[in-house]
């Protein structure tokens, strides 16, 4: 694997006698600047491909770009302005805040309440099996649940159709995924289904790490099991219910997978999100200036969540 | 066969990988080498006539018969191209038509077009023009030329811009309504001699407990090509090329909206469910399963509905113009279709090889090979076709499009992206019922204004 | 939220009550988990009549037919493309976020806060907006449509994560090991090798994991940076599949179910490491 290089403190520190007074001072700055190595690597990848392209992205945006031509004009802060004027843009936002909403109610108070359900069950075992159920469709691709349940909404020939007709409720059968008002609320329902199992699974470990003598000591008090939930639980786990909502809104304004899968921003581009739209003007219409501006409203939203998380925690000293 | 065979260009990537991953940290640092220059030049490449045909180096093409049932078209025709001219070596890049143009945008980026490249006519064919990527090919396939003398007109005609010659036309496409003879004769309908006729029907087999016409329409581009059909007919074809052009596109004659209204008809009388959410494929089953009697469909498709597997049996299959409405203000012969075909890149270093290429390919042999079964692509050579190896439908399919007056090209290619994206996303709208006619018709026009500009 | 053994009756009862209506709740939810994945998988061995006119019946036979034709139709290929793309990407993150939580934990590096930051702000970025020119430059050194530019891109990426897990952990290892090695001598390298990797074990094993969790499903970069079906893995796959053949669910379906398997096979050998990786993972 490795041979005993000659490094400069090694061979000091192979001999016997020992250099009393340390390695010199230039010494020492080489041994610091060689120690580089270790994080020269990353830093090159990092650099590379993640922040000169996030700058050049707003390069990009300044310009409009003709693959054909190959030509690049400086058009300055205009494609920003079409941003302001472009419906599906709005559109996109208020689709990616639904996300954001509906996905805190149920990812993060839904799946905390089902967590103390879940760590209030005696047998430990019981336990596990509940958590591993519920966490399997997050282990899955989106791209396989998002196909899915794109079958599962099919009209006529549908789960959903034959599960209500089963039910003997026909009149409640709807083309959730071809009308343009139900359209995106269809996706974010088979993201909820997704999703409330991997929060249930981080809320059940920080709800493990409450001390057991608090609930003794209540219960001693005479407060039932849902009063215990209130005084204890809930109190107990909120940075984790803090941090699990940033996450998840950040989560909201990334999703791409199940829209393009389920309706591709359909119908007449009421599904669009953030994502779709962008891949549509980039990669579509080969608009590079204009989805790069988009790309920068993501940027915006995720930078600012990222601030929040990275503040949140330093604040509140997260132990998990 | 399998579709890694057609992808000998694969091996050719993967092996100059290795080279590239030593150069690949100098490139993650320096993004300078991004900006690609344009080597194209500034002049239109003409073609030359008189030139000499050197038979020898390798002539690439890139092609949009990837499919398992098209792609042995060109292998094949490779193949005898190669035994006739030993030095000559044949590269193919076969893509289908889902991948071809993302594949073509590769290609452009990067300034590696093959010598041979697909297109289909209107803005995306214009986008070669538009960058002098294509060659001028008027001295050698004008419509006096000899070898232009051989295409149908109006499918040599269709690759013209600039009142230049720059595609060869390989095959032609149109739209035909499909229709089952078994459920027609079932439920007593004929084949319908006006539009108002086809609601008629409609109503008819909607009694009867059939679909009439399946219509998916999840990815947006079917009712574009219903529209297409019915624009023809309500507007005279010199405002709709007018119109095409965002300069001087006005988007005021009545017969726009009376088309929209047309279709809303059609739409409510003769589909059924909720076709914004049904993709095409399912439309096409819905069909061959006999569930729906009607499908608008594309004469390259003939060859599919109905086979020997399908629920639906060929000779059940029979097709009709969609047909006119009463008092239609356009041209009632003209039918909605495209060409599609071949330009030669104006950056290839054997211009005249790739020429004589392509002539090899427009031969009436290889011209009746391509109509016949399996591929059922109707050919553009005048007299490309065998009656005897081909699909009568598709012959007869042949036969309308040479009588049409005009070929209405496709909505979504003649026109500039952002009005062919406000055309698709309305006319969604309108199918779903949350769109009134002047709507999607202020939502074209506005986009036609942003595109002006 | 134990219940106290003293207990008097009437509470039992409503107790016991709670208890049957809470497992009812927890049932019912797993049904609706569980039953649409059951319902795919099963709907693989059936025909596509099969599947439209009798949805909730069990398959009549397990006739491998439509997971062969799946497999046939290009399932091989994608996976095969997944399996390169996954373990390569995942070993050269893995081993390049050790080496740097190395040196950001156990070296005396100049300006450590800034480079600290530098590297784990990665995570913050959304890859979207890295995109356009990503493209460009994966075109021009001719990586774009190609396994290399997957693994480049999934590796980038996670760095940073991957390298905040590790460091997470080797902060919290005593360093008198690293100590004693190094006063024995030891040059950096060794340490790391022999002393910090074998230390590191469970989170290395965690982030693998996880890496494998990720590009697996991932499909954003694998829509956008490839577009020949032998170089697609599962997730884009599936979409083309879905393109070509939508109508033929069975076959569909059997191709979902092939490649959602592999993960879920995985999460439950490695439970442990899973709810180890999520949990280190959150609390940034």
């Amino acid at each position: 694997m490795e041979t005993i290089r000659q490094t400069p403190d090694g061979a000091a520190s192979c001999g016997a006698i020992t250099d009393m007074q340390g390695p010199s001072p230039t010494r020492r700055l080489f041994d610091k600047l060689l120690s580089l190595r270790w994080v020269l690597l990353a830093v090159i990848i990092v650099s590379g491909f993640i922040y000169i392209p996030i700058v050049e992205n707003f390069r990009v945006s300044m310009t409009n770009r003709d693959i054909f031509t190959g030509e690049v004009s400086n058009v300055g802060l205009t494609n920003y302005q079409r941003l302001l004027d472009d419906p599906v843009v709005w559109r996109a936002l208020l689709n990616n805040t639904f996300y954001a909403l509906i996905s805190i109610f149920f990812q993060v108070f839904c799946a905390f309440v089902l967590a103390a359900i879940i760590e209030g069950l005696r047998n430990r075992r019981v336990r596990n099996f509940w958590r591993a159920v519920y966490f399997i469709p997050s282990a899955i691709s989106t791209t396989v649940t998002g196909l899915l349940f794109y079958f599962i909404y099919q009209p006529d020939v549908g789960l959903m159709d034959a599960a209500l007709t089963f039910l003997g409720l026909e009149q409640f059968s709807h083309p959730w995924l071809a009308l343009e008002s139900t359209a995106i609320f269809g996706i974010i329902a088979m993201s909820q289904w997704q999703g409330f199992g991997y929060s249930t699974l981080l809320f059940s470990i920080a709800i493990q790490k409450i001390p057991r003598e608090l609930y003794d000591a209540a219960t001693m008090d005479g407060a039932g099991p849902v009063r215990q939930l209130f005084s204890i639980t809930f109190p107990m786990a909120r940075e984790m219910s803090g941090l699990m909502i940033i996450v998840t809104i950040t989560g909201a304004f990334q999703v791409f997978n199940e829209v393009m899968v389920m309706t591709s921003g359909g119908p007449s581009n009421s599904s669009q999100v953030l994502g779709t739209w962008f891949y549509e003007q980039a990669f579509i219409l080969n608009d590079f200036g204009y989805g790069a501006a988009i790309a920068a409203i993501i940027f915006v939203v995720t930078m600012l969540t990222g601030i929040a998380q990275v503040w949140y925690t330093r604040k509140r000293r997260v132990q998990l | 066969m399998s579709n890694t065979d057609h992808h000998q260009q694969q091996g050719r990537v993967t092996m100059k990988t290795s080279k590239h991953i030593k150069t690949l940290l100098l490139s993650a640092c320096s993004i300078s080498g991004l900006v690609l220059a344009n080597p194209a030049a500034a002049e239109v490449v003409v073609a030359d006539p008189d030139a000499q045909v050197d038979h020898s180096g390798t002539l690439s093409i890139l092609t949009k018969f990837g499919s398992q049932q098209l792609s042995p078209y060109f292998v094949d025709i490779a193949e005898k191209y190669q035994e006739l001219h030993p030095d000559v070596s044949i590269e193919l890049i076969q893509e289908t038509d889902d991948s071809v143009k993302d594949k073509t945008k590769t290609l452009v980026a990067t300034n590696s077009l093959p010598d041979i490249f697909f297109t289909w006519t209107g803005t995306w064919g214009g986008n070669f023009i538009r960058g002098d990527r294509a060659v001028d090919l008027t001295p050698v396939v004008g419509p006096d030329s000899e070898w232009g003398k051989t295409l149908t007109p109006a499918a040599l005609d269709a690759f013209v811009y600039n009142d230049r010659n720059f595609g060869v036309p390989l095959y032609l496409d149109a739209k035909f309504m499909g229709y089952n003879k078994k459920i027609f004769a079932d439920v007593g309908v004929e084949v319908p001699e006006s539009f108002e006729e086809l609601l008629v029907a409609c109503d008819s087999i909607h009694e009867a407990g059939i679909t009439p016409v399946s219509l998916g329409n999840k990815e947006s581009w079917p009712v574009v090509h219903y529209l297409g059909q019915l624009l023809v007919y309500n507007v005279p074809v010199a405002t709709l090329e007018k119109d095409f052009d965002p300069s001087t596109a006005e988007y005021s004659d009545p017969g726009y909206v009376a088309s929209l209204q047309q279709f809303d008809e059609f739409r409510q009388r003769c589909t059924d469910g909720a076709p914004n959410g049904t993709s095409y494929e399912t439309a096409v089953q819905a069909f061959s399963d006999e569930r729906s009697a009607m499908y608008y469909q594309e004469i390259l498709e003939f060859d599919e509905s109905a086979t020997e597997e399908t629920t639906m049996k060929p000779e059940d299959f029979g097709f009709f113009k969609l047909p006119v409405p009463e008092g239609a203000k356009g041209d009632p012969d003209a039918i909605e279709g495209a060409p599609e075909g071949y330009m030669v890149s104006a950056a290839s270093d054997n211009i005249p090889l790739a020429i004589d290429f392509l002539k090899f390919v427009t031969s009436q042999e290889n011209g009746k090979i391509l109509s016949a079964s399996p591929y059922g692509q109707p050919s553009a050579v005048i007299g490309g076709s065998d009656e005897t190896t081909m699909n009568p439908n598709v012959v007869a399919g042949m036969a309308d499009i040479d009588k049409a007056s005009y070929l209405m090209p496709w909505l979504d290619t003649v026109n500039h992206p952002r009005v062919a994206a406000a055309w698709l996303s309305g006319l969604q709208s309108l199918t779903g019922g949350s769109m009134a006619p002047e709507e999607v018709m202020s939502a074209v026009r506005d986009a036609a204004s942003a595109a002006r500009q | 939220m134990p219940v106290s053994a003293q207990q008097t009756a009437p509470t039992d009862i409503w107790s016991t009550l709670a208890r049957a209506v809470l497992l009812g709740f927890l049932l019912c939810l797993g049904i609706l988990v569980i039953y649409p994945l059951l319902w795919m998988a099963l709907s693989g061995f059936k025909t596509n009549s099969q599947i439209f006119n009798a949805p909730f019946d069990l398959p009549t036979g397990f006739s491998w037919a439509n997971y062969v034709a799946a497999w046939n139709q290009g399932v091989r290929s994608f996976l095969v493309s997944s399996i390169v793309v996954t373990a390569s990407s995942a070993a050269c993150t893995v081993l390049i976020s050790a080496w740097t939580a190395y040196g950001l934990t156990r070296t005396r590096m100049p300006a450590k806060p800034i480079i600290t930051a530098f590297i784990l702000g990665g995570m913050m970025l959304s890859p979207t907006v890295a995109l356009i020119p990503l493209v460009r430059m994966m075109q021009s050194i001719g990586l774009y449509n190609t396994h290399w530019a997957l693994i480049i891109l999934y590796t980038a990426f996670r760095i940073p994560f991957t390298t905040f897990l590790i460091r997470a952990y080797m902060l919290e290892l005593p360093s008198d090991l690293d100590e004693a090695a190094r006063m024995d001598g030891a040059s950096d390298r060794q340490i790391f090798w022999r002393i910090m990797l074998p230390l590191c074990r469970p989170i290395i094993v965690s982030s693998v994991i996880l890496h494998v969790l990720f590009a697996w499903n991932e499909y954003l970069f694998a829509m956008i940076f490839t577009s020949d079906l032998d170089v697609q893995t599962l997730p884009v796959g599936l979409t083309s599949l879905m393109a070509k053949h939508g109508t033929n669910y069975a076959q569909v379906f059997a191709a979902m179910t092939i490649s959602a398997l592999p993960i879920v096979i995985l999460f439950f050998l490695m439970q442990r490491y899973f709810i180890r990786g999520l949990t280190e993972g959150i609390g940034k």
